[in-house]
């Protein structure tokens, strides 16, 4: 009798501890129930206001659902790592290029370690590291461990950059995790503006300025390339004369585009703004530029009186004057002479300095301020600026300069950033999951509860109660460790239900067999759950080893599965045989129960 | 009420039967396999999908041809959701893209019936082959685990056989999906990450049967003579054979109702599920304990059974 006190005690503070762990999820339902009754807004806000507290805290603690069922966005980024070690290295020769071609072309297909695969590429070519990387004096292990150190740096900054622009942009609860040696993933739920997302999360806001050369370089280099240009695609397209005679149809427009060359002009019409930059990343186009200099676009067109839409070209010297790492404040405002937004920076000490002397030895002169390799704005230098201050216009919208802020506050990426894998569902589809998920459950229990009552009779009521309670344990324990309750979840918990009352129905197989033995129904009971106890257990055990490596192979949803799987199996455990047993011993004695409640 | 109570079933002496047909089974799930193939899903190929949904009802074709003439290569498909379709496309980095084409598309070709992009999924090709990598080395694992685990609870040659019959039950199920892949749109059957889970759980639960049975053996071969195995074989699987199939029986309760009600991204893994419980169980009676005592006779030496009472 005092082992069965503990037992009920047991079972008594499990419930307790399950039902307060879901306390703030009934809490915060009722809450919204509330809210959304009351019938005028200003009630509502008022209601609010009154109990803002006690909603955070119910929010906070009640169980969360997953991106599936409330909406939202899972992303998968990728770090360029390539580009990264790109950066670093030097003496860049064919051989270089051709190994790093190689190499992205094997990274492409699978997840594995970029360094490594770029150390293996070497070693098949039989150079050493150190002839691109550091030190020549560095042995092949020292290198990789460095690029090793450089990329897991790497990766641990985007991951900062990327949590800074997502906290400042305002989303809740986002999940940010770094996953193997260069993905991200990334869990936003709730976002109803994917495409600004997108674009906010990929920026690398690399932030330059960068020297203008004067008009008549930039004129003369441009006649340079149209003439080499038309002379050599003259050359390239005769074979495609054959063509000459057809109309231009949607079809050709690409043998079109490359068999005829159209000259370069100071400023591009909108049409031919993709055209114009397909053609100043040509490596051919590049080397007709004059040493240390690189042609770029303008980010936003300038309209002309006729409403027609220009973009200008600029040719500007390579390597920058000052770079965006500089930046420690920036706020998007509109401007003062006109409504065009704008985006206002301030410097630390170090730039504040370099800023005042550039621009003192350049009045009079354009310094073109680019951002990710367009121009945004190309002010003259009217006097030297002592105080750090700049600003980027030619901003479209009041939007984009805000989030240029967020960008730019938050430091640039080290390396390009990709996404490479992008789940976004619809709130709608969402409430249809949910509704979908709780009639799995309703019929489940149904189903199951009602079999084994049919079954096994009274003692199949006591299997039910004990799945009542592993229920109430599994979505406890997921509200408890705050892990989100996703479909793939609900699926686990609907499987669950039907794998949880095996045990019972192993004991229960079992008790029958001993009663036609002819045995007392106690000494019956005893030997069954006794009897019956090491292929539950070892059933359980498996299906337990089987969701675990689930967990630890799977992503995303199907680890949710795999999570209440594991949780509702072990549960189980206690539930189909504790809980269930102490139900005999207690009701053994009585008239309550006799050889026939088992079927 | 008692179901299959104190049967009498010669299972082993009918086992060569069952060996024929588990064969049969698996080898035609292998000619499928090597003559259709698998129809992945864009979590193992890459690719991106759009599921759409409108406001009345619409015609396949007649979107079809709006989404072609908008220039999306692309496959639309009917989707297992009340007025809804599948977009099937290669993969985009960006989706907005795609998410405004297939919207302004929509909008302006049938101006009557509002539409609403209710998901959107892509994934990139590198991704999907390092997920196939890592559900195999899940499988292998959960094998490995499960080898090891029933060879330490029973012995080799117990474990070796369950470790067989998951095989059996795992590559029936892969040969179904791979015989009616593709073959209905309410239910495309593709290989995607939750077919994996159900692999793996059907892996986890075929082996729970399986112990069952050797549990009652390992019961009873005590101290008998190797003469009386088929004898203690058969009437082992006899007396198990109630709780086998109602422990099966509840859990196939819980799937069909997975299958009916979870929708159409749960479909799929409900399937699997069904026809792996399904066949597990089969394999359970017919194939582990009577690939044991084959085995068994082959190597002459009695069985010496761990944790025998």
């Amino acid at each position: 009798m005092k082992q069965n006190r503990v037992k009920i005690l047991l079972i008594v503070v499990i419930t307790i501890v399950s039902v307060w762990s879901l306390y703030p999820t009934y809490r915060d339902y009722a809450l919204t129930k509330k809210i959304e009754s009351l019938a005028s807004s200003r009630d509502s806000l008022q209601f609010l206001l009154d109990h803002r507290n006690e909603i955070e805290q119910a929010r906070e603690k009640s169980l969360k659902l997953g991106l599936d069922l409330k909406g939202g966005m899972h992303l998968v980024m990728e770090v360029d790592l390539l580009d990264l070690i790109d950066q670093k290295a030097w003496n860049k020769d064919e051989r270089f290029y051709r190994i790093m071609a190689n190499v992205k072309s094997r990274s492409a297909n699978s997840g594995a370690n970029v360094v490594d695969l770029l150390a293996s590429e070497f070693r098949k070519e039989n150079v050493r590291l150190s002839r691109y990387f550091y030190d020549i004096r560095n042995s092949d292990r020292e290198i990789v461990d460095k690029l090793n150190k450089e990329a897991q740096d790497a990766l641990s900054r985007a991951k900062e950059v990327i949590r800074n622009r997502i906290d400042q942009y305002g989303v809740a609860e986002p999940v940010i995790q770094a996953q193997g040696t260069r993905r991200l993933i990334i869990e936003l739920s709730g976002v109803t503006d994917e495409a600004r997302v997108r674009k906010l999360l990929k920026g690398t806001a690399k932030l330059e300025f960068k020297l203008l050369k004067d008009r008549e370089t930039l004129l003369r280099t441009l006649d340079r390339i149209n003439t080499t240009l038309s002379q050599s695609d003259a050359a390239g397209a005769a074979p495609d004369s054959a063509f000459a005679g057809m109309p231009p149809t949607g079809a050709d427009s690409l043998v079109q585009k490359s068999a005829s060359f159209r000259p370069l002009f100071e400023v591009a019409d909108e049409y031919s703004r993709d055209y114009v930059a397909s053609l100043l990343a040509r490596e051919d186009v590049r080397a007709l530029l004059p040493q240390d200099t690189e042609l770029l676009l303008s980010a936003k067109p300038d309209e002309n009186v006729k409403g027609e839409k220009f973009y200008s070209l600029f040719l500007v010297k390579k390597s920058p004057e000052l770079t965006g790492g500089v930046i420690t404040e920036a706020k998007a405002t509109f401007g003062s002479q006109n409504v065009q937004p704008e985006v206002l920076m301030e410097m630390n000490s170090e730039g504040t300095a370099k800023w005042a002397r550039i621009t003192g030895a350049n009045i009079g002169k354009r310094i073109a301020i680019v951002l990710d390799g367009v121009v945004y704005s190309a002010p003259v230098v009217q006097s030297k600026i002592p105080n750090g201050n700049s600003v980027i216009n030619g901003i479209s919208s009041l939007e984009e300069a805000k989030d240029l802020e967020i960008i730019l506050k938050a430091g640039a990426l080290p390396a390009p950033v990709r996404i490479i894998e992008e789940r976004t569902v619809g709130p709608s589809l969402g409430s249809d999951y949910i509704r979908a998920g709780m009639l799995s459950i309703i019929w489940g229990f149904t189903a199951v509860a009602l079999f084994m009552i049919v079954y096994y009779h009274k003692a199949g009521i006591a299997a039910d109660l004990a799945l009542v309670l592993n229920i109430l344990i599994v979505i406890s324990v997921l509200a408890g460790f705050s892990a989100a309750l996703t479909l793939p979840g609900i699926a686990g918990i609907v499987l669950t239900m039907g794998m949880a009352v095996d045990a019972n129905v192993l004991i229960y197989e079992r008790i029958r067999e001993e009663l036609d033995e002819g045995k007392q129904l106690k000494l019956a009971v005893d030997t069954g759950y006794k009897k019956a106890f090491s292929s539950i257990f070892d059933s359980h055990v498996t299906t337990l080893s089987a969701a675990f490596l689930l967990y630890v192979y799977g992503i995303g949803p199907i680890q949710g599965f795999a999570v209440t799987l594991m949780i509702g199996t072990a549960a189980s455990l206690f539930t189909a045989i504790v809980v269930t047993r102490l139900i005999f011993d207690l009701l053994l004695g009585t008239s309550f129960m006799n050889e026939k409640s088992f079927g | 009420m008692r179901i299959l109570h104190a049967t009498s079933f010669n299972f082993i002496k009918h086992r060569k039967i069952a060996y024929g047909i588990s064969l049969l089974l698996l080898v035609s799930g292998m000619i499928s396999l090597a003559v259709r193939g698998l129809n992945y899903g864009i979590d193992f190929k890459g690719g991106s999908e759009v599921v759409i949904r409108f406001e009345k009802n619409a015609d396949v074709g007649r979107v079809r041809s709006i989404i072609n003439d908008a220039g999306l290569q692309g496959v639309i498909k009917q989707y297992g959701l009340a007025r809804s379709f599948l977009l099937r496309t290669d993969f985009q980095g960006e989706t907005s893209t795609l998410k405004s084409l297939v919207s302004g598309s929509l909008r302006d070709g049938l101006p009557g019936n509002p539409h609403e992009i209710v998901s959107i999924q892509a994934v990139g090709p590198s991704i999907a082959s390092d997920l196939k990598w890592s559900a195999m080395k899940a499988l292998l694992a959960a094998l490995a685990a499960i080898l090891l685990y029933v060879g330490i609870r029973f012995e080799i040659k117990f474990a070796t056989a369950g470790v067989i019959a998951i095989f059996h039950d795992v590559l029936t199920v892969l040969g179904l999906f791979s015989l009616l892949g593709g073959v209905s749109d309410f239910m495309p059957l593709e290989i995607d990450q939750s077919i994996i889970a159900a692999f793996l759980t059907i892996a986890g639960y075929s082996i729970t049967d399986t112990v069952v049975v050797y549990d009652r053996i390992r019961e009873r071969i005590k101290g008998q003579r190797p003469s009386d195995y088929e004898k203690i074989f058969n009437e082992s699987i006899n007396q198990t054979l109630s709780r086998t199939v109602i422990t099966s029986g509840t859990l196939l309760l819980a799937i069909i109702v997975l299958f009916i009600f979870a929708g159409p991204a749960i479909r799929g893994f409900a399937f699997a599920m069904f026809f792996g419980v399904l066949v597990g169980t089969y394999s359970s009676i017919f194939v582990a304990a009577p690939i044991v005592l084959d085995w068994q006779r082959r190597s002459k030496a009695p069985i010496k059974l761990r944790g025998a009472a």
